[in-house]
Formats: C-alpha cells, structure tokens, sequence
C-alpha cells in the first residue's frame, strides 16, 4: 500500500492498531484522545465500545486478549487512574493477544482537571513498558510496534501521546492490514486467577509474589528489546551539553535548532524502559545533560539514578527545576533554557512584543439555548433560599461554577459529586446538600456513590443532568442513550427507575427547560428524608438543533426596559450570554438568542416577556 | 519556504475548516504541512486556535513557536489580540472586524476594548495588516457561518503561496451541494474585501 494520508494523531493511532489486526477496541471518551477510538469504529470488522468507564474498558480488552485477539484501550489520563486497579493485576498475569493501552496525556491541563503525567503510574508503579511518541507518524508506528512486543513479552504496552500529537495534523504513511487471529480460549488458572493461593510448583510461595517475579524478570528483556528500538537514537551535535528529548519534547528541541540554526548533541528517546547503554554511550561524552518531557521530571530521575549506579559524573537537570516544573513544554522554554546555557544565543530568541492592552478572558458557560442554564438557574434560586451547599462533577454543567454563576462549590473527578454531597451532610453541617453530575459521569463512577448514600441514609438531593450523550467531549453515546458508537439502536439505562429500585426517596423526572416544573421538584426534594433524585430529561441542545426536535417551540422574546429595574437576576443567576447588560439595564441580543424562552420564567418583574 | 498561519476565533466560526481547506491545497501542491487546535474544554463561543505551519523541509513542533507567525487571520477581534504577541517581526495580521462580547463582558463584569483603544495598540505594535468586515460580509451572502470562507479568500489575496482558483477548486470539493454556491461566493467576496481594504 504505502500511501500517504493527511491524520490526525489520533486518527494515526486508531489506524496503526487496524494495521495490526486489532479486533476488540473500548473506552471512555476523554480529550485528547476520544478520535481513536472513533476512527476504528468505522472499520466494521472492529468491535468499537465506549464503555462505562475506563476500567471497564480495560477489562473488556483484557477478556479479549485471553483469547488470542489483539485489542485497544483508549482514555485519557485521569481515565487511566480509574482503570489504575485492573492495570495493577494486569501487569502481574501478562495477555496473550497484543493488548496495547493508549493513555492520553493534557500536560498544561488545557482540557482536564490536572496535568499528570501517566507514565508515572503506568511505568514507576506498574512497571509495564511505555513507548511515548513525538509525531503522529511515530504514534502510529509506536502502536503498531506495541502489539507485535506486547504478544513477544506477554505484557500490556502503553502509548502515552501528549495532547500535541493527539491533535497534530500530518502526513502519515498508510500500510497493509494485517489478518486477525482466530480466537481461541485457554485455561491457565495459575496466571489468570490473582489471589493469595501458595503456589505448589514455587515451593509454597504466594502467588502475588511469584507473578511480581515474573514481571520483575520481564525487566531485563524489555530493556534489551528498548536498547534496539527505533524509537530512540543519538545526533551528533557541537558542545558538551546533551539535550535528552523523550516524546514531544524532540519536537520542540528539533524546532529550536531550526530557529538558532544550530545542531546539538541529541539523544532522542521514546521508551521506558530507557535504553540504558545508549544513554550511557552519549552521556560518556557530555559534561552535562538537559532532559526535555512532558510533564514530570521521571526520564530526569531515572537518568539520575542511572548514572549513581554507574559511577557516571554527569549534571542532569531538566523539569525538576531548571525548566518549568508545571505547564507544557514549548519551543519558546526550550530557547529559553538554551540561552540559560548559552547566553551567546539570547539575540537569536524570536522577539515578541506583548501587545499594550488587557484582552478579556473567555470563562466557560453553557451555550445559549442549552437547557442546563434552566436547571441551574432553578437550582441557583434553591440554594439561595435554603443557603445550601451545591457539589459538582464533570461535563458542561460544570461551567455552572465559573462566574456569573458561581454555583457550584467543588469539582474534583468523574462522580466525585455525590460522595462528597454524602459527607458534608454527615458531617452535621446543618443545611441542604445538593449534588450536580451528568448523565454520562453518573454512569462512568456516580451510580457507586448514590448507591453508597442511599445505603448511609444520609437525607441529600442528587441531580442528573440527563441529556443523552457525552456531549463535553464531542457526543459519544454512554449506557444511558439509546445509540451506540455506529448509530445503532441499543438498551438505553433509565436513570430514575435506576434510582428507584436502589432505594431512593424519590427520583423526579423533569424536563430542565421547564423551570417551574424544575423549582417544585426541588422543593419537594429538599424537605424529604433519604436520597432524592431528580433527573433533568432533554437531548443535548446542539444534538436537538441538529435533529429538528427542539425541546422548546421557538418563540420571539421581548424585554421592556420600562419594567427592567437593573436588578440582574437574568446575569447572576440565569447567564445567558444573549442577555446583555449595560447602563443598568438588560437588553437581548438578538444575533445570537435561539428562542428558547427560558428568560421570561428568569425576570421576576416580568420585564421579559414573549413577542 | 517556510509559512505559519494562526487562526484565531471562537468556537462555531470554522475554524476548523478554513485549517481543512489551506491543509489541502498546501498538500496537493506537494508542501510538508503540520497542524494543530488548541479547542481546550470550549464548547460554543470558547477560544479556539488553529496554527497551520507549511515548510519544504521538515516541520517539528506543531504549535507555531512564540514570534514566528506569518499570518495573523483574528475571525474574532479579542481572539486575535489574544494571539497578538506570536506574531514575527515582519508578521501580518488580517483581521475580520466583529465582535463577540464575552459572556462577563455582556455582564458589565469585564469591559470590551473599544475599537479606539484596538486601534491605538495595533498602531503602537507597528505590526502590518488588513481589517476586513468578513462576518458583515458573510451575513449578506447567506449568513454568519460563512465568515470563514470569507476569511480565506481574503487571504488567497495577500500570501503569495495560494492561487485563488486552485484554492476555490479545494473549497468546492469540501462544500456540502447546499452551500457550494455560497462557499463561491463567500470566497470571491473576501477577495474583492481584502483587495478594497489594500487600496
């Protein structure tokens, strides 16, 4: 074949693990790497499954795997933690077919919550082998490569792709698909089965400790497959500084010496477990070495620990302080530190010259039109009253915290919400807890934490916000629509039957554009005993625009600024960015409003009213 | 030959596409193209970068580094302002001259510039470029979605290395049957703009 297609990292990826033959591929969606895993759902041979959770997906892999078939995880990084405790035996049994795990990492958090960086708990905790990719034609070769080492050593290979390579857009070598195995089913219960047994064959000793072994032996063999891997190599460069690239970090350091013109010595690499003779060959001719990755300073720690072992004295600095210790790498950091090392080249740095203004910031809201604004605002005006406390989660409500609506207290990780609301209620605090998580986190990890609060009999209101996708992260269907990743029609899990046959107090439909129907519900909610559940019911407003079926009959609204008294009730509690405000008094906006009329139910003096 | 283009705007703007659109054309002439979003968690109206780098030797980093834009295309005027300070030395700007009020902004909790004070600072950056009423321009086609293809016919005309028609030929193969007309003349539109805008 050996055409050349325009992908994306992601899309690079997805079809690297097609060249390989992979058969089963699961996930959770998660940026920056939710296009793999959208990208092989086209190929119709491939089984493609967003899953509940990360976990799940990992597990649904594994299944896969005992039987001789190649498959694919995807997930972000914080979905990598979830998936943390199943990784954590994996390691130990090792797979039959290739399993390969694409961890996507978002060092500067532009996407998420943190900025981890998983080759932390992937590579030092886990000990399983990590191949972390500069472009996305190593990506794809890095995935590739993966399934043929992980079937080789019997072990689960991670891809740890930065956000930059996930979204980069280049040109990408296509080659032939390679044929699937047959699948086929083996006992091997002294592997597969992880428990504390005495294992007769080691003389009694528990086999927790005999599969650690068995890992810790795989070691040496990776580090010889990684001595001669492609991923990693040596340029010859002037000076006696080193600059050790891992993953992304090559990118940046190559564009610098595009930018100084200049060539230094280079010691590019792309694998834990790291070449070590390759690094101790280019060491051996440097007086010091500067390590550039993303985003913690791990290839730095194990250089170091490298060359304590070895006798080697070499200087080694790199993120743990000499560059930034939190943010992404950048071209801009990598001149910078070169001129730290070599002030000669400061005049060399492009200039830039900030521009003398202040530039608004953009915060996060819900889109006009979306019905979440009606359940917020409903929600807002019941806290008030109440002085309740609102705990959050992930997806677009989120943006419920930010200002002007500061309504949301906390968010922490995908189904935090809850739990939280559970313990700040049993910890006394004398007034209403309410919990706030989407759909698809209330799938992903929240149905755990209603079903503890129910069994704790604490007395909270948990609301989910129902709106039939994973919408944050580009609309990938989860055990709640009624879609799957095809289009296809499956079982979709109604929430509030859920709720109900769990035990809770109550479990109230309501339609979130509704906002009178939405305010009684809470009211009703806040003085019952036990757990009540509300379930806010409306398709994703950009799903509906798509598909024609609103959620609300547009209609013109007019606002009359003889009854508007500049109390900005519609700003701090409502938000609608098509409600402007300015010399104390509201206006529409009526280049951007959709009509969904929420706003006349907003303005207490009925200054809004429809045309 | 080396180019750098950032497109910056607001999410719904298609931002993505005029990328899609100079990517192919840039590759069918046979150049080494790498690209990038920046999206972050933006649903409707967040910040959205696209940088678009063309070189004939290798590229590596696919975000454009800080004073090496060529092009400065701002489909939105503070996300233009936002990207300002990326610009080279002898970097240009091409600016749509509209608005989007941040929702705090709307809010009188944070204050638009007015188009002085962008003026006086674009003056004072001594920087080049070009303002264009693209999504004015747009809305009178068929609408504000248009912006973007305005936007790139615009720029067909002040970088040398896009030949309008063979642009205009990647353009229509992209096009929907619905919009093609509209995408002509959306195209053809911020051509004759920019030409006005350079007399």
């Amino acid at each position: 074949m050996a055409e050349k297609e325009y992908l994306m990292g992601n899309e690079a990826m997805g079809r690297g693990a097609i060249e390989a033959g992979v058969k089963v591929v699961a996930g959770y969606p998660g940026t920056p790497a939710s296009e793999v895993l959208e990208y092989v759902s086209k190929y119709p041979d491939v089984h493609a499954e967003w899953c509940i959770n990360e976990k799940v997906a990992l597990e649904t892999c594994m299944g896969a795997s005992l039987c001789n078939t190649r498959s694919l995880a995807v997930m972000k990084h914080n979905g990598t933690n979830v998936a943390l405790d199943f990784i954590m035996h994996l390691n130990y049994t090792g797979v039959r077919g290739g399993l390969v795990l694409i961890s996507g990492d978002d060092p500067g958090g532009i996407s998420s919550q943190n900025e981890e960086d998983s080759r932390i708990i992937t590579r030092l905790d886990a000990h399983l082998p990590v191949f972390d990719p500069w472009c996305p034609q190593e990506a794809k070769d890095m995935v590739k490569t993966a399934f043929e080492l992980s079937e080789e050593t019997e072990l689960c290979f991670v891809v740890r792709p930065v956000m930059r390579v996930c979204h980069a857009r280049n040109t990408v070598s296509m080659e032939d698909i390679k044929e699937a195995k047959e699948p086929h089913f083996e006992d091997d219960r002294s592997r597969f089965i992880m428990s504390a047994v005495k294992e007769v064959k080691a003389g009694g000793t528990l086999r927790p400790v005999v599969r650690h072994r068995w890992l810790n032996e795989k070691q040496p063999v990776l580090a010889k497959i990684m001595e001669d891997s492609p991923f990693n190599h040596i340029e010859d460069g002037e000076g006696k500084i080193g600059m050790v690239t891992c993953g992304i970090g090559y990118a940046f350091v190559k564009e610098a010496e595009k930018i100084l013109d200049k060539k230094f010595p280079v010691l590019k690499l792309g694998t834990l477990p790291l070449p070590k003779n390759k690094v101790l060959q280019f060491a051996s001719k440097m007086d010091k070495l500067v390590v550039y990755e993303d985003s913690e300073a791990v290839v730095e720690g194990i250089l170091k620990q490298f060359f304590y072992d070895e006798g080697v004295k070499v200087e080694v600095v790199g993120r743990s302080g000499f560059l930034p210790r939190e943010g992404e790498l950048s071209t801009t950091i990598v001149l910078k530190s070169l001129a730290a090392l070599y002030p000669e080249l400061e005049k060399q740095i492009p200039k830039t010259v900030p521009l003398e203004m202040k530039v608004p910031i953009r915060t996060r809201t819900q889109c006009v039109g979306c019905q979440y604004r009606g359940l917020l605002h409903a929600l807002k005006l019941a806290a008030h009253k109440y002085k309740g406390v609102v705990t959050g989660d992930i997806g677009c409500y989120d943006a419920g915290s930010f200002p002007p609506l500061e309504l949301q207290s906390t968010i922490y990780c995908m189904g935090s919400s809850i739990p939280m609301a559970s313990g700040i209620a049993h910890s006394g605090y004398d007034r209403p807890v309410f919990a706030i998580i989407g759909d698809s986190t209330f799938f992903h990890n929240g149905v755990l934490g209603l079903l503890n609060a129910i069994h704790s009999g604490v007395d909270m209101v948990a609301i989910v916000c129902d709106n039939r996708t994973t919408a944050m992260t580009g609309f990938q269907p989860h055990p709640g629509s009624d879609i799957d990743v095809h289009g296809e029609p499956t079982l979709a899990i109604d929430v509030a039957r859920l709720a109900t046959t769990a035990g809770a107090a109550s479990a109230r439909v309501v339609n979130p554009y509704d906002i009178p129907q939405v305010k009684e519900a809470l009211e009703k909610a806040v003085k019952e005993k036990g757990v009540s559940v509300i379930v806010a019911t409306e398709p994703c407003y950009l799903v509906s625009r798509r598909t024609g079926e609103l959620g609300f009959t547009p209609r013109k609204v007019v606002l009359d600024p003889e009854l508007c008294n500049g109390c900005k009730i519609c700003v701090t509690f409502f938000g609608c960015p098509s409600i402007h405000f300015g010399d104390g008094k509201a206006t529409i906006d009526y280049g951007t409003c959709v009509e969904c009329g929420m706003c006349v139910e907003v303005c207490p003096r009925g200054a809004i009213t429809w045309s | 030959m080396e180019l750098n283009i950032l497109i910056a705007g607001v999410g719904g703007q298609g931002n993505l596409f005029a990328s899609s659109i100079l990517a192919e054309y840039l590759l069918k002439k046979g150049h080494k193209v790498l690209a990038v979003e920046t999206i972050g968690a933006a649903q409707r109206g967040g910040s959205v970068v696209s940088h678009l780098r063309v070189s004939d030797a290798e590229i590596y980093s696919p975000l454009i580094p800080a004073g090496k834009v060529d092009i400065l295309m701002g489909f939105e005027t503070i996300e233009m302002l936002r990207n300002f300070e990326l610009l080279a030395g002898d970097g240009i700007y091409l600016l749509n001259d509209y608005k989007e009020p941040t929702v705090l902004c709307n809010m009188e909790m944070d204050t638009y510039p007015s188009d002085e004070e962008i003026r006086a600072a674009l003056e004072k950056s001594g920087k080049k470029g070009y303002t264009i009423k693209a999504t004015e321009c747009a809305r009178q086609i068929g609408g504000s979605l248009l912006t973007n293809v305005v936007m790139v016919g615009a720029l067909c005309q002040i970088s040398p290395l896009f030949d309008s028609q063979e642009v205009k030929r990647v353009l229509a193969g992209k096009s929907p049957a619905k919009v093609k007309e509209q995408n002509r003349q959306a195209f053809d539109a911020g051509g004759s703009l920019i030409q006005e805008a350079m007399r």
